[in-house]
């Protein structure tokens, strides 16, 4: 995979749990060009073994000097974010992929409504810039947990003004969804990123209020889940490898040389699917990609956030 | 027509029924969609406010107006043209909220000129309930000159702008609200297969 090496320019703590890093590229010229709403996968080497995670890119897509993500250090992290927040420095240098657009503004809306939570902030801010350049209607909602938590706020209220809406859970404040999305003019888009309640509550809404399907977006990247080790074959490139604990099923196929095809790593683009040739146990589906009857016929698996329970699995790579 | 072959850009149309996840619904009829809107007031009405508009069309024989008003319980207005409907459409529209479902029922011309001013609004024909009614009489726009000539019922039609025999094809052009037409004779002139009605 076609990779662009950048060096870390600035990193600032942004609330207690969220750091941001400004990328520049390595040799100094200008990045590939984005649009708002994507993202690009980090690729790190933590002892030894490649980490990738995927980020949101925050800053204008007019300004492509840098590059900017944040990353929310995770609880249960499986080390990506915690690496990021305590290890990476100033000057360093790693691999990202180029930008990809899973979440990008519908042209032909003639308002949009950006709902986000918490850390799902991020592929908004470069949204916006988007929106404010084109001087479309729109309305941005955040809700966070408490004050300290709310990062980018002073920003977003001097940048959208009363476009901007927040909620602080610790002051009881509530978005309200039936109120928002009651009575939005036709042709109006809906976008949510943040964490999964949220994204639930908004799509469940939306659709209940009867709009369309192509009206209503999220994004939701999910991070592969600690799981049980297993093995698994791959047929054409006749090895067999272990899956580890805290391994993804994807980062154990690219651990053992083989190469690939990812673009999320999150479970909801579909680039990463591979067939399932044999199995005698049971696939544990974690992607929002696969409709509920291929995830029963267990003959597809995505690799980046899903793993199984058997003694054979074998797959068409 | 050969099984299994479909022509992307062809439009399908449905039975108008009533979508329950919705903020309001929007039903707009002409000529013999008026029984299509009769139908849709026989199954269980929705709970969201319900507006009507229907104008007459001079190709269906019966006017539904006047049963319309007997069964439409409120929101219905009635108009004289469909020029005036679209009017009143424009001024509609604007007003209305998200989740508001659209169903319209009428011949196809009518359809899509409906269509075409939905869109303007944002609101996408593949959202729509489309019920085909009375006809299925095609508008077909000739690609050699580019007029458009209404009514075609058989499979062969004449241009109305350049009198080339046209071959009506499935090809549907969404802005236009008419299927392609090519020259049928181009290579033979004068050498016409049969002409068949089979859009009555
Ligand atoms: S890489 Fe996107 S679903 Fe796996």
């Amino acid at each position: 995979m076609n990779m662009i090496n950048i060096k870390v320019a600035a990193i600032e703590q942004v609330t207690p749990l969220v750091k941001h890093f400004t990328f520049v590229n390595k040799d100094g010229t200008a990045l590939p060009a984005f649009s708002g709403g994507s993202h690009v996968v980090v690729s790190l080497d933590i002892n030894g073994r490649v980490h990738r995670n995927p980020y949101s890119l925050m800053g204008s897509p007019e300004d492509t000097s840098a590059y900017h993500i944040s990353v929310r250090k995770q609880e249960k992290s499986r080390g990506g974010s915690e690496y990021m927040h305590e290890n990476v420095a100033v000057g360093m240098q790693f691999k990202i992929t180029y930008p990809v657009n899973l979440f990008s503004l519908a042209k032909k809306g003639r308002k949009h409504i950006l709902i986000a939570g918490g850390i799902g902030i991020t592929p908004f801010m470069s949204q916006i810039a988007d929106l404010k350049r084109t001087g479309a209607d729109y309305e941005l909602h955040y809700a966070f947990r408490s004050p300290e938590h709310g990062a980018f706020v002073s920003e977003l209220e001097q940048g959208c003004g009363t476009k901007f809406h927040c909620y602080t859970d610790s002051n009881g404040e509530r978005l309200n969804l039936d109120e928002l999305l009651s009575q939005q003019p036709l042709g109006t888009h809906v976008y949510v990123c943040g964490p999964n309640s949220m994204v639930v509550a908004v799509l469940e809404k939306a659709r209940n209020f009867g709009w369309p399907e192509n009206h209503i977006h999220s994004e939701q990247f999910l991070a592969p889940p600690i799981g049980e080790p297993f093995k698994m074959q791959l047929a054409r490139s006749n090895k067999e490898i272990l899956v580890p604990a805290e391994m993804s099923m994807l980062e154990a196929i690219e651990a053992a040389g083989v190469e690939a095809d990812f673009l999320c790593r999150g479970g909801v683009c579909g680039r990463c699917e591979l067939q399932v040739l044999e199995t005698d146990g049971a696939l544990m589906h974690n992607d929002h990609f696969l409709t509920d009857a291929e995830k029963a016929s267990c003959k597809k698996i995505m690799p980046c956030v899903s793993r199984a329970k058997c003694e054979r699995l074998v797959l068409d790579i | 027509m050969e099984r299994g072959y479909w022509i992307r850009s062809k439009p399908v149309y449905t039975s108008l029924m009533w979508q329950e996840k919705a903020t309001s619904h929007l039903v707009v009829a002409q000529g013999s969609g008026g029984m299509a809107v009769l139908k849709i007031f026989q199954q269980m009405h929705p709970k969201q406010p319900i507006t009507v508009l229907y104008a007459p069309s001079s190709d269906s024989i019966v006017d539904y107006a006047s049963t319309l008003k007997k069964v439409v319980p409120e929101g219905l207005q009635l108009f004289d043209s469909v020029q005036e409907m679209l009017t009143t459409l424009k001024e509609i529209l604007p007003t209305m909220y998200m989740g508001m479902r659209v169903y319209v029922a009428g011949s196809e011309g009518f359809i899509w000129t409906i269509a075409e001013s939905a869109k303007e609004f944002g609101i996408e024909d593949i959202d729509m309930i489309k019920e085909l009614t009375g006809t299925l009489a095609r508008s077909i726009y000739c690609v050699h000159c580019k007029a458009i000539t209404h009514n075609i019922t058989t499979n062969i039609g004449k241009c109305a702008g350049c009198e080339r025999m046209l071959f009506v094809r499935d090809h549907f052009s969404r802005r236009l609200g008419a299927y392609m037409g090519l020259m049928v004779d181009a290579e033979s002139p004068g050498q016409l297969p049969e002409i068949e009605e089979i859009y009555p």
